[in-house]
């Protein structure tokens, strides 16, 4: 398939070199680059007196050029208004942030001639006008002059699939459609930090992996930075370098997807038989770390989960020999950034509180 | 195997069909030129492919006019007929401020809707060109409507005025301009509280004892925004008198008055948005 042949294409980063150098915000050239973001001590209260929540408290996180940063978070947990912190939509009440080293408080101006940003619930572009008319006003807006990109705009217009309705009003496309041309938009003024806060709402599965592997190749081939949040573990783990985890406007992990999930039991088993009793189970937790348990009448097949790591799996199949046990089915389970995210947040992803 | 370069070489207009060089489309920074041009563009391309939103505008303006001409002239017949060129300019210029300040305010309500007065915020141009600019369009857009409006009416009145556009678009633009400074300081206003930006549409109710306020008797009332515009707009329109044949006087304080508001309602924006993005209510749907 041509495009995932593009996408894979191992392209120069052609814009890297081109860029750094004439930056207009580089602040020192001589200096070794800075990173593209660079959030300090920001916190932000909002309210007075009792009814005030601190949205965000005292975080600091850095992100380097051409990495992808997953934000997640519960709802209200101040990803949001960190993003809008950076962007310095929302003034933060201490701190300081700094996009390619220029500081958002003082300098915007500069600062934001690298950064873009894609936030949940906005339209972000004109529906009455059509994607390319679009792509060239925000470019222009972005500071950039849309005759100097129009390749560069065939290029995203084609790669998001949005060729053939490049001339059609925003208002007629489909809802997936809309949501890809709000990230080309985005995506038109050659920002080199992009915030993109769940950008895969409400496509559907074919769009949302078209969307994954734009922004894969567009890290890797051009050196975007993007901050990413989204609800949706897939996507995280699937384009993020790394997660970053926040509750209650705090970072409670910082780490790689990698990382994050070796630290969770990554060994466990799931056995499901129809010969799993009290009896079974009992003489499982006697030599074996058993996570959890299915077991009751009306059930067709019980299941245990059991932590075997290494060579304890062959004592396990043979505990279970022993036992008179026929397995119907044995998986391991896999370790879900999900799990390593309630465990961290006591907090469902879509903001529910963990059951006791 | 390059098949990957194939759907983005095809689309890009490039006749001689040579592999795309790295450099290929380096970008260029935009000048004031290119945003000026940009946000211009987005107007006509609006007005052009939704002429509904005009065209009905228009349609409301001339019956309004109607009611007012024909139902005048049933109650008070010659008395009318004698201010009646009077009225139409005042009209006219009230179909302008009308248009200039509901365009602004109710714009600006919309790209706080839609998530686009962000991006307008985090420009590298900064925010108040790209402002002035969205509000230079809305004018030149409303003047091209109000032309129209009067127009009919003179057609309709058998009315003749004097319409030198050297005089007439300055004057009456610069007049406009002061209730364009209103227009941000309303948008400002609706940005952090969002429903008053509904009442604050009645304002526009105002504009016609601004239009006629008597600046004669009352000095100090040509102060006020568009009061000493209109005057000057009536004798320039219903007396002849030339843009150059007006005192300096007259033109600094056309000037003044225009100049102040606009800063005015520039900075009632500037400090509402900042102090809606203390509040982290900027952008809030």
């Amino acid at each position: 398939m041509a495009r995932s042949a593009a996408s894979d294409r191992g392209g120069p980063r052609e814009r890297d070199g081109a860029r750094s150098g004439d930056a207009p915000s580089g602040g020192d050239p001589a200096d070794a680059s800075p990173p593209a973001l660079a959030i300090e001590g920001v916190s932000k209260r909002f309210g007075d007196g009792d009814d005030s929540v601190l949205a965000v408290d005292d975080v600091s996180l850095a992100v380097e050029r051409g990495s992808i940063v997953g934000l997640l978070g519960p709802n209200g947990a101040g990803k949001t208004t960190l993003i809008k912190c950076a962007l310095g939509i929302v003034l933060p009440d201490a701190g300081s942030v700094r996009v390619f080293g220029t500081d958002v408080g003082d300098g915007r101006r500069a600062a934001y001639a690298d950064v873009d940003a894609m936030l949940e619930g906005a339209r972000n572009d004109y529906w009455r006008l059509t994607v390319r008319e679009n792509l060239r006003y925000f470019a222009t807006i972005a500071g950039v002059d849309p005759d100097s990109v129009r390749a560069r705009h065939d290029r995203l217009l084609d790669r998001l699939e949005l060729t053939e309705k490049a001339d059609t009003p925003v208002r007629e496309l489909s809802r997936g459609m809309k949501q890809k041309v709000s990230l080309a938009s985005v995506l038109a003024g050659g920002a080199e930090l992009v915030f993109l806060d769940e950008p895969t709402l409400g496509l559907d599965v074919e769009s949302s992996r078209t969307l994954r592997r734009e922004l894969r190749r567009l890290a890797r081939e051009e050196g975007l930075t993007i901050v990413l949040s989204s609800h949706d573990m897939g996507v995280i783990e699937d384009v993020c370098d790394r997660v970053v985890m926040m509750a209650n406007g705090r970072i409670v992990a910082d780490d790689t997807v990698a990382a994050l999930l070796s630290g969770t039991d990554r060994d466990v088993i799931r056995v499901v038989s129809a010969d799993i009793d009290d009896a079974v189970v009992a003489t499982l937790r006697d030599r074996f770390d058993v996570r959890a348990v299915e077991t009751g009448p009306g059930a067709d097949a019980a299941s245990v989960e059991v932590a075997a790591a290494g060579d304890a799996l062959y004592d396990l199949m043979d505990a279970l020999r022993e036992a008179g046990v026929t397995v119907e089915d044995v998986r391991t389970v896999r370790p879900e950034l999900e799990d390593v995210f309630v465990d961290l947040t006591g907090m469902e992803p879509d903001g529910r509180g963990k059951a006791p | 195997m390059t098949g990957g370069e194939d759907p983005a070489a095809r689309t890009v207009a490039d006749p001689d069909d040579e592999p795309r060089p790295a450099t290929d489309d380096e970008p260029r920074p935009a000048t004031y030129y290119h945003l000026a041009r940009a946000v211009l563009y987005r107007e006509y391309l609006i007005f052009v492919r939704y002429p509904a939103n005009a065209i009905g505008g228009i349609v409301v303006a001339l019956f309004f006019f109607g009611v007012l001409f024909y139902g005048g002239r049933l109650l008070a017949g010659q008395a009318l007929t004698d201010s009646l060129s009077g009225i139409i300019v005042g009209y006219f210029l009230w179909t302008l401020s009308v248009g200039a300040y509901s365009s602004v305010s109710n714009d600006i309500g919309s790209e706080v809707q839609w998530g686009t007065l962000e991006r307008h915020i985090t420009t590298p141009f900064g925010f108040a060109p790209v402002a002035l600019l969205k509000g230079v369009a809305k004018v030149v857009r409303t003047f091209l409507t109000s032309a129209v409006v009067l127009a009919v009416m003179l057609v309709l009145t058998g009315t003749r005025l004097s319409l030198d556009p050297f005089t007439v678009i300055p004057v009456a633009g610069l007049a406009v301009t002061s209730v364009l400074g209103l227009g941000f300081a309303a948008g400002g206003v609706t940005v952090l509280y969002k429903r008053i930006g509904n009442w604050l549409n009645l304002l526009q109710f105002g504009f016609v004892a601004l239009i006629s306020a008597p600046v004669l008797d009352a000095p100090w009332t040509r102060v006020l925004p568009l009061a000493h515009g209109s005057a000057m707009l009536q004798r320039a329109m219903v007396d002849g008198v030339r843009l150059w044949e007006f005192g300096v006087a007259d033109l600094g304080l056309l000037v003044g008055v225009a100049a102040g508001y606009l800063l005015g309602g520039y900075v009632v924006f500037h400090y509402a948005t900042r102090r809606a993005r203390r509040l982290g209510v900027l952008g809030d749907y």
